[in-house]
């Protein structure tokens, strides 16, 4: 259990070191659907963290390092529990 | 390469649905019947890494950037069908919580990223089965990353492309085509880094390339 520990604690720094170095440019389908002059509506359902920042905080940097920091241990939570019951049946 | 709920008609968003529910009902079964109890830390933390991962775009070039999905690596670290179902997670939380990818197009998410690069996995053991040499598994691992990522756009070129939104622009004759560029380019990356992760890990912790034993027909050794 002590090295999963380790990889998260790793990941989290990992992650606080390079958001900074993210590239705000649009990714592949964003470029295609720019080109073609398709409209990106607002979405339907904004969920409670839109483009990865807490809407509470200014600081663009936290904010987005928060979210960062929640999404990776919900992940990692909700991937423990179904793992879990994956695997219930067997003994080993 | 997550579609937003706008991109993509209702039937398309149906169809979807249908064809991922059906990888998934599959995956879940030959998981249940594969892996032994102690995956469950190995696939919290899996599923954690790409999600860090995916907040991370590196620029490509002509002004998109890419990042990486995960899906081969998540397949090597997991097998096939934990790889799915990892992913799938991934792309739930990020679809619920952080309106990356929509909710109407989530089958199609899941289709293209998690189905697809849990697939790839056979692409690996296409190339590395019957050789115990890194030197082939590390070209599988290229070959297969860089495919996931290119079958998976050129999937998400045809939903766009048949969905209304898109045919004043030219429909699939359009989408296909533009997606698959650069799409081929992000493959590289995706490749890159598939590789450098995998071959380090093979190095340093090879216990932790689960994936990697189910390919050579090891999993009822003790690996996790």
């Amino acid at each position: 259990m002590r090295r999963y520990f380790k990889a998260l604690v790793l990941i989290l720094v990992c992650l606080a070191v390079l958001i900074p170095f993210a590239s705000n440019a649009p990714d592949g389908l964003e470029k295609v659907a720019e080109a073609l002059k398709i409209e990106d509506n607002e979405p339907i359902w904004k969920g409670l963290m839109p483009d990865y920042t807490l809407p509470t905080i200014d600081d663009p940097y936290l904010s987005t390092l928060l979210a960062g920091i929640f999404g990776t241990l919900l992940v990692l939570f909700v991937a423990f529990i179904l793992g879990t019951a994956l695997t219930k049946l067997n003994k080993k | 390469m997550h579609i937003p709920d706008s991109f993509l008609s209702l039937p398309i968003c149906t169809f979807m649905y249908v064809v991922s529910a059906f990888f998934l009902i599959w995956s879940w079964r030959k998981a249940r019947a594969t892996y032994p109890r102690s995956l469950a830390p190995l696939l919290a933390i899996s599923s954690a890494f790409i999600f860090a991962a995916q907040m991370i775009n590196f620029p490509i070039t002509y002004g998109i950037s890419g990042h990486l999905v995960g899906g081969t690596f998540l397949s090597m670290l997991l097998g096939p069908y934990a790889g799915i179902l990892s992913m799938t997670i991934v792309l739930l939380m990020q679809a619920l919580f952080f309106a990356d990818g929509g909710i109407f197009t989530f089958g199609a998410n899941v289709f293209n990223m998690a189905v697809i690069g849990g697939l790839s996995f056979f692409i690996v053991k296409l190339l590395a089965k019957n050789s115990e040499k890194s030197g082939w598994l590390y070209l599988g691992v290229f070959t297969a990353s860089w495919f996931s990522v290119v079958l998976g756009a050129l999937a998400c070129g045809l939903q766009i492309g048949f969905s209304p939104f898109f045919s004043d622009a030219g429909g699939i004759a359009v989408t296909v085509p533009a997606m698959l560029f650069w799409h081929v380019l992000i493959g590289f990356g995706e490749a890159a880094i598939t590789t450098t992760l995998t071959s380090q890990l093979h190095r340093l912790q090879p216990a932790v390339l689960s994936g990697l034993a189910i390919l050579r027909g090891r999993q009822n050794e003790k690996i996790f």
